[in-house]
């Protein structure tokens, strides 16, 4: 193994750390951030099965211009968003512009929410996503955006095709921990560090062919863990 | 399954997942926004990616926000209020294909350069050093010129369907072909093809007519 590898090993195994402890992980910080911001403890000692039905309070921001239920949503995604853009190298102070964009996004947009078709981690992961690229497009060439007159003003909108349930998010939680290492590696690289499966190659020393076909195979175990549950609904 | 078909959908993934983490550069993202759109089994593989996020989303260690984030927000908001804009009411349809906002008429003949029998390209300038990106017109039964790649080559089919040494591609199948390969792509016989392609890298045209094409372009 060569000095490049084992680097991106234990680079690795820390983030696998930060993302997958064993502990009760978040409970504490959970129960920080909502005392900084004010909230209401009550929901500060779950775990995800106890936490507030995320879905349901977008649903109330949707239909009843629930500022309340704002202020939740806000405490509990805006510093995951922000420490997401900060896993993948983002600048702090956009970091923190982008999550709030993306939270007053929320707000806006929340009336088109539809648990039905997405989780709000999803749907708000979605938001930030677009977010954060059409921020990075306004900086680095302002210019740029005469070439595409019906995507500069109106970011896509991924939730249509987003047709998922809630309960798979366990699944794919347990898919994820089950991946074999060197396959959940490329998710974790592409999505903490925002790496393109080539530049995954290129910093890893681990050749192009193997890394496509690790994201493969890592994507075929979560697909098959959804059509598990597809099946049983479906009996 | 055949090998072919397995690096192909490896690839696909690839490209799929580069796409979900907002990692493309503008011309394949939108090569990939309007593959999406008229590829259900590939919506489904983004819906998977997307879903993935949201759970890794939910499942990092989250960092503070700023001192008065959330009232700045609320201010925001409340401004909407007063201004009544506080959304699109109208669900903004994405366009059947996103890429058509970029393809020139058909008809409009300075629009399309003519770069071989039977073979039309449209380049689009996304403004930096992103690679080429153009849309190509194939006559029925007409053949690219045989090319050599630096960069990898991404092509999706808008219309139509070619077939190449790796296979044969109808209406939103992506081919992807990898920095230093070499084919030729010919048309179906049925009716004209069209297709959008990006070039990571200078494209070298090879064979007889590719070398003319060549000498002239460059």
């Amino acid at each position: 193994m060569d000095i490049t590898v084992s680097a991106f090993e234990t680079k690795f195994e820390l983030e696998m750390q930060k993302i997958m402890p064993d502990s009760n992980f978040g409970v504490v910080s959970r129960g920080q951030e909502a005392l900084q911001l004010g909230m209401g403890t009550g929901d500060v000692n779950g775990f995800s099965t106890a936490e507030p039905d995320w879905n349901n309070l977008l649903v109330c921001v949707g239909r009843d211009r629930d500022k309340e239920a704002f202020a939740r949503l806000f405490a509990h995604f805006a510093p995951r968003v922000k420490s997401f853009l900060l896993k993948i190298g983002t600048d702090i102070n956009l970091a923190e512009e982008i999550a709030q964009e993306a939270m007053i996004m929320v707000w806006r947009r929340a009336e088109t929410y539809n648990p039905h078709q997405s989780g709000a981690s999803t749907w708000i992961f979605t938001i930030a996503r677009n977010k954060r690229i059409d921020r990075l497009r306004r900086e680095n060439r302002p210019v740029a955006d005469v070439t595409d007159p019906a995507f500069a003003a109106d970011a896509p909108e991924l939730g249509d095709f987003v047709v998922m349930r809630k309960q798979e998010d366990e699944k794919i939680r347990h898919a994820l921990k089950n991946l074999p290492e060197e396959q959940a590696k490329m998710i974790f690289s592409a999505y903490y560090e925002e790496k393109s499966h080539r530049e995954i190659a290129d910093e890893s020393g681990i050749p192009l062919g193997t890394v496509k076909s690790r994201i493969r195979l890592a994507l075929n175990r979560l697909r098959a863990h959804l059509d598990e549950i597809e099946g049983s609904a479906n009996r | 399954m055949n090998e072919q078909v397995t690096l192909h959908n490896q690839m696909l993934d690839a490209l799929l997942l580069d796409y979900t983490t907002g990692s493309l550069s503008r011309p394949l993202e939108l090569l990939v926004e309007t593959h999406i759109a008229m590829n259900p089994s590939s919506a489904r593989a983004l819906q998977l990616m997307l879903k993935l996020g949201g759970v890794l989303l939910e499942d990092i260690e989250p960092v503070s926000m700023s001192e008065g984030a959330l009232d700045k927000v609320m201010r925001q908001i409340e401004q909407d209020n007063d201004n009544q804009i506080n959304m699109p009411r109208v669900p903004n349809r994405t366009p059947k294909r996103p890429i058509d906002t970029l393809l020139p008429q058909k008809d409009c003949k300075k629009s399309w350069r003519r770069i071989g029998i039977g073979v039309s390209e449209h380049i689009i300038d996304f403004g930096d050093e992103l690679g080429k990106a153009s849309f190509y017109r194939i006559a029925p039964g007409r053949s690219v010129p045989s090319h050599h790649h630096e960069g990898a080559e991404i092509t999706l089919v808008l219309e139509g369907g070619f077939t190449d040494e790796f296979g044969s591609y109808g209406p939103g199948d992506i081919s992807i072909h990898e920095a230093g390969s070499e084919h030729q792509p010919v048309a179906d016989n049925d009716g004209e093809c069209l297709v959008f392609a990006v070039n990571e890298g200078n494209i070298r045209l090879t064979g007889p007519l590719g070398r003319v094409i060549s000498m002239i372009i460059n």
